[in-house]
């Protein structure tokens, strides 16, 4: 498991956002927020707040960390 | 998999052209010359310029981000190790060919020799840091 985990897919999903949509408006590329959806990406905090933001929830409900898992 | 951003399109070209270029002046002669090494380094401007500019034409979204800025800094921390250690080993060979007498500096082609290596370092070391970006794009970050 990886040390930080999202629900990334599942939020946007329930948005009906699309992977290009979300990438936009938080200033990142599509393959970007690709390779977060599949944790294997940890953003940097700017960015996690963002796409949190975008989501419309709290970064704790976005991201998870998880200090046993793999780096 | 994934489409390529236009980070990894620029990348992949690059990589191209360093083979197309680099491949030949290693590989299928041996008797290189100033000229050659300058010819070549204009070759790689002209090749990589013409083969951005094609991408950046059918390329819609140009944007870079943290990651790409991430992936770059690993591709030149990576270049710039292999070079290290190519000059480490080059400087020991050097020592290793003066003290056995096998070295003739007073051979009017050896800066043309060294230019060579020297310049067959740099080579490897750019090859290094893109083919370590392009597998840092399909690696967990």
């Amino acid at each position: 498991m990886p040390a930080i985990r999202n629900q990334i897919r599942e939020l946007r999903a329930a948005r009906e956002m699309t992977q290009q949509e979300l990438a936009d408006r938080v200033g990142v590329t599509r393959q970007t927020v690709i390779a977060m959806e599949l944790d294997k990406y940890s953003p940097s905090l700017e960015t996690a707040f963002k796409v949190a933001i975008e989501l419309g929830v709290p970064i704790e409900q976005c991201f998870q960390y998880d200090p046993k898992g793999r780096r | 998999m994934p489409s390529l951003s236009y980070r990894e399109k620029t990348l992949y070209a690059s990589l191209v052209a360093e083979i197309l270029v680099y491949g030949p002046y290693f590989f299928l002669h041996q008797k290189n010359s100033v000229n050659k090494v300058a010819g070549m380094i204009i070759a790689i401007i002209v090749l990589q310029v013409v083969l951005q500019l094609i991408i950046a034409a059918f390329t819609r979204n140009r944007t870079t981000d943290e990651r790409d800025r991430l992936i770059e800094l690993r591709g030149y921390r990576a270049g710039y190790l292999m070079v290290a250690s190519l000059m480490v080993i080059g400087l020991a060979m050097l020592w290793f060919h003066t003290t056995m007498g096998q070295l003739h500096l007073d051979n009017p082609k050896i800066g043309l020799h060294f230019l060579s290596v020297f310049f067959g370092m740099l080579v490897i070391a750019d090859i290094t840091k893109t083919a370590t970006q392009i597998v840092s794009y399909r690696r967990t970050l």
